[in-house]
């Protein structure tokens, strides 16, 4: 009897990992195109071969010697750790105020800054794009970094989860002579971490990846951005695949990076959960 | 004497100043490839060597971010003083007043020499808009060793439909798992089969749409047959089915239409193909046309400078060179006698072909047209309805469209 229960578990968990396995090779599939057409033969990117026959460094090479992709790297690096610390940063200033402290017409205002997430992000670009323009901003640094840093979801985000930090905290180191910064730099952020690293991967990746914005706010290219640049490997009739899988391959190191690095503070976080309330 | 000096020298200041203040920069937007980019601007450098007076500062946009960037720039004022557009995208520009007119700009002088096909896509109602500085229209590409395979003569393209049915009847084997043809379903790509059967998108006068014809339909029906009734194609169209362009390079399409933008990635592909026009029809050789113009922004403050550049361009010098290195069709019929047919054997074709080339209307709302008219297009290639059928109800939507467009002509016109 305990036998057949045994088998049965042990079936369920065989199928239950192939299942997942399946699953894991659909996901990666695109990934394992991207990597094996990075290292294929110009040409040779839809030859029935799945591995390639010759592999070559050469469209790295390309990518980085012809294509200025050092630069876009750069760039993309700027926009996004900036305009993700900052947009991060002022997220949970708010969150923080509309989390514990009272004002007026407090509720209103979040309700009525949770209802401008329903206005699709693109009717914003032409108005903001204007703005951006008369500022006199147009290729600058500025211009890809400042519009976003005003992150409702960021903001709502941060907030739902400080509410649940235990009031008592608060007010005891209140009790002690904390002031509003003490507090949240030396209680609400700790605590918060696990969502404030996981707003910053999302807003750095919405940055690494934003294409449209950059590329309408420059009309320079050595201020194109990854995304713009990687858009070049698309031409009007052509798409040079093995360049763009190759500078692809490349753009998704950082984000690998952070989330690996960001991981931690998830785990953290779960931990973290014994000392509510 | 002291004064008089003061004054010579104030002047001479001036002048300095007012030289340095004569450069001028023209800022272009353009979409050139990889490939086209460094020929580009060695015409530039050459411009700038004969006009000191003018800068060109070019900027290279993805081309899929050049439509929004540009209207972005039009709501906004910051357009650039040239752009470089697609045929299809110039009339929707042209017709918002977003493009200067360049007939009192010094054109004249360059029109005759420019290819027919080419220009038509820059006249919208009777004034120039802009300058062509790209022209291609599709070709049959063939795989010449699948042709030896099967056993035909690997130099001799087939010359009519009927030819090619037969050839790609002989070329399909279900066994290998290569098909004889292999194709995509949208408008552009199906105007050699209606063009060469005598049919057209629009009546002459261009106020209705004439894709229901009897001559559209019989070319648009021998497409269907041929995925259909004769089995020669092999579904490249169908989404999830392998694009014509891709099985090509995998050698599953022995034959495919494209244009002379694909040489350069087929010869890195180490394929044996060739390049024959595409077949006869009852009506003769066709084919379409598409590529690319230059034109001057309705904002820009130097509209005869920027003139000047679209000239110097399409001039007959510009154009053996652009011609030479790239293998692409010349805009500049003075060109035709200075190509080097030796260094790209496929030109000849791709210019014979573009002589039995029609251009499309020159109408802003072509991108809607296919968008209504692909779906038909499709359901009749699925079976879900008769070629008729598709064809009448969308000559209904493209009929709608073109209603909008003049009503939206009339009201901007106002």
């Amino acid at each position: 009897m305990r036998k057949a229960t045994h088998i049965i578990r042990s079936l369920r968990v065989a199928l239950l990992y192939a299942a997942l396995t399946l699953a894991a090779l659909i996901v990666l599939f695109p990934f394992i195109w991207m990597l094996v057409t990075a290292f294929k033969q110009p040409g040779t990117e839809f030859s029935p071969e799945i591995l390639p026959s010759t592999p070559t460094l050469e469209n790295f090479k390309r990518v980085f010697t012809e294509f200025g992709f050092i630069r876009y790297f750069f760039n993309s690096t700027v926009v996004a750790v900036s305009a993700g610390f900052l947009a991060t940063l002022f997220a949970s200033l708010a969150a923080y105020a509309f989390a514990f402290k009272s004002f007026v017409l407090k509720e209103k205002m979040f309700g009525l800054i949770i209802a401008s997430m329903m206005v699709p992000g693109l009717m914003y670009v032409v108005p903001q794009f204007a703005i951006v323009n008369k500022l006199g901003w147009m290729n600058t640094f500025r211009a890809m970094i400042v519009p976003h840093l005003a992150n409702v979801f960021g903001l709502f985000l941060l907030r739902q989860f400080m509410t649940t930090i235990p009031k008592s905290l608060i007010d005891a180191a209140k009790i002690d002579g904390a002031n509003d910064f003490q507090i949240y730099g030396r209680i609400v952020v700790p605590l918060s971490l696990p969502i404030i690293a996981t707003l910053f991967l999302l807003t750095f990746q919405f940055h690494w990846s934003n294409f449209l914005w950059q590329l309408i706010v420059t009309n320079k290219e050595n201020l194109y951005t990854v995304p713009v640049g990687l858009a070049m490997f698309k031409q009007q009739h052509e798409e040079l695949y093995t360049l763009k899988m190759a500078a692809s391959a490349v753009s998704i190191v950082p984000i690998s990076l952070i989330f690996i690095f960001a991981q931690r503070y998830f785990i953290e976080g779960i931990t973290r959960g014994a000392l509510k309330e | 004497m002291r004064y008089l000096l003061i004054a010579v020298l104030i002047l001479m200041a001036g002048c300095a100043k007012e030289r340095q203040e004569g450069v001028i920069t023209l800022k272009v937007w353009e979409t050139y490839n990889a490939e086209e980019r460094p020929v580009f601007l060695s015409l530039v450098k050459e411009f700038e060597k004969q006009h000191p007076g003018i800068k060109i500062e070019a900027v290279n946009i993805p081309f899929d971010g050049l439509e929004p960037k540009i209207l972005t720039a039009l709501a906004t004022n910051t357009a650039p003083d040239i752009g470089r557009v697609d045929v299809a995208f110039l009339p929707k520009l042209a017709i918002r007043g977003a493009l200067h007119a360049l007939d009192t700009l010094g054109i004249e002088r360059i029109k005759p020499q420019l290819r027919p096909v080419a220009l038509r896509s820059c006249l919208i109602d009777g004034k120039t808009y802009g300058v062509p500085d790209q022209v291609n229209g599709l070709c049959l590409f063939y795989n010449k060793q699948l042709f030896a395979e099967a056993g035909l003569d690997p130099d001799r393209p087939p010359a009519t439909w009927d030819e090619f049915v037969e050839y790609g009847k002989r070329l399909t084997s279900k066994e290998k798992g290569i098909f004889g043809f292999g194709m995509k379903n949208s408008l552009w790509w199906t105007l050699p089969f209606i063009y060469s059967f005598g049919g057209d998108i629009l009546t002459p006068d261009g106020s209705e749409c004439a894709l229901s014809s009897d001559e559209a339909i019989a070319g648009f029906q021998f497409k269907v047959d041929l995925y259909m009734k004769y089995g020669i194609e092999g579904g490249a169209w169908r989404s999830g089915g392998i694009r014509d362009d891709m099985g090509f390079q995998s050698r599953v399409y022995a034959m495919i239409f494209n244009g002379p933008w694909a040489v350069k990635g087929l010869e890195r592909s180490g394929i044996d193909f060739g390049v024959g026009l595409i077949p006869s029809g009852p009506k003769g050789y066709a084919t379409n046309v598409g590529g690319n113009n230059l034109v001057v922004f309705s904002t820009s403050r130097y509209p005869r400078e920027a003139c000047e550049f679209l000239i110097f361009i399409a001039s007959k010098e510009s154009q053996v060179k652009w011609a030479n290195t790239l293998g692409q069709v010349p805009v500049n019929m003075l060109a035709d006698d200075l190509i080097d047919f030796g260094k790209h054997p496929y030109l000849k074709t791709f210019m014979e072909q573009m002589k039995y080339a029609k251009p499309r209307p020159p109408i802003a709302s072509y991108p809607e047209i296919e968008n209504e008219v692909n779906p038909e297009m499709q359901a009749a290639l699925d079976g879900k309805k008769s070629v008729s059928e598709a064809m009448e109800s969308a000559c209904k939507k493209v009929n709608a469209i073109l209603a909008e467009e003049e009503a939206l002509k009339a009201s901007l016109s106002k």
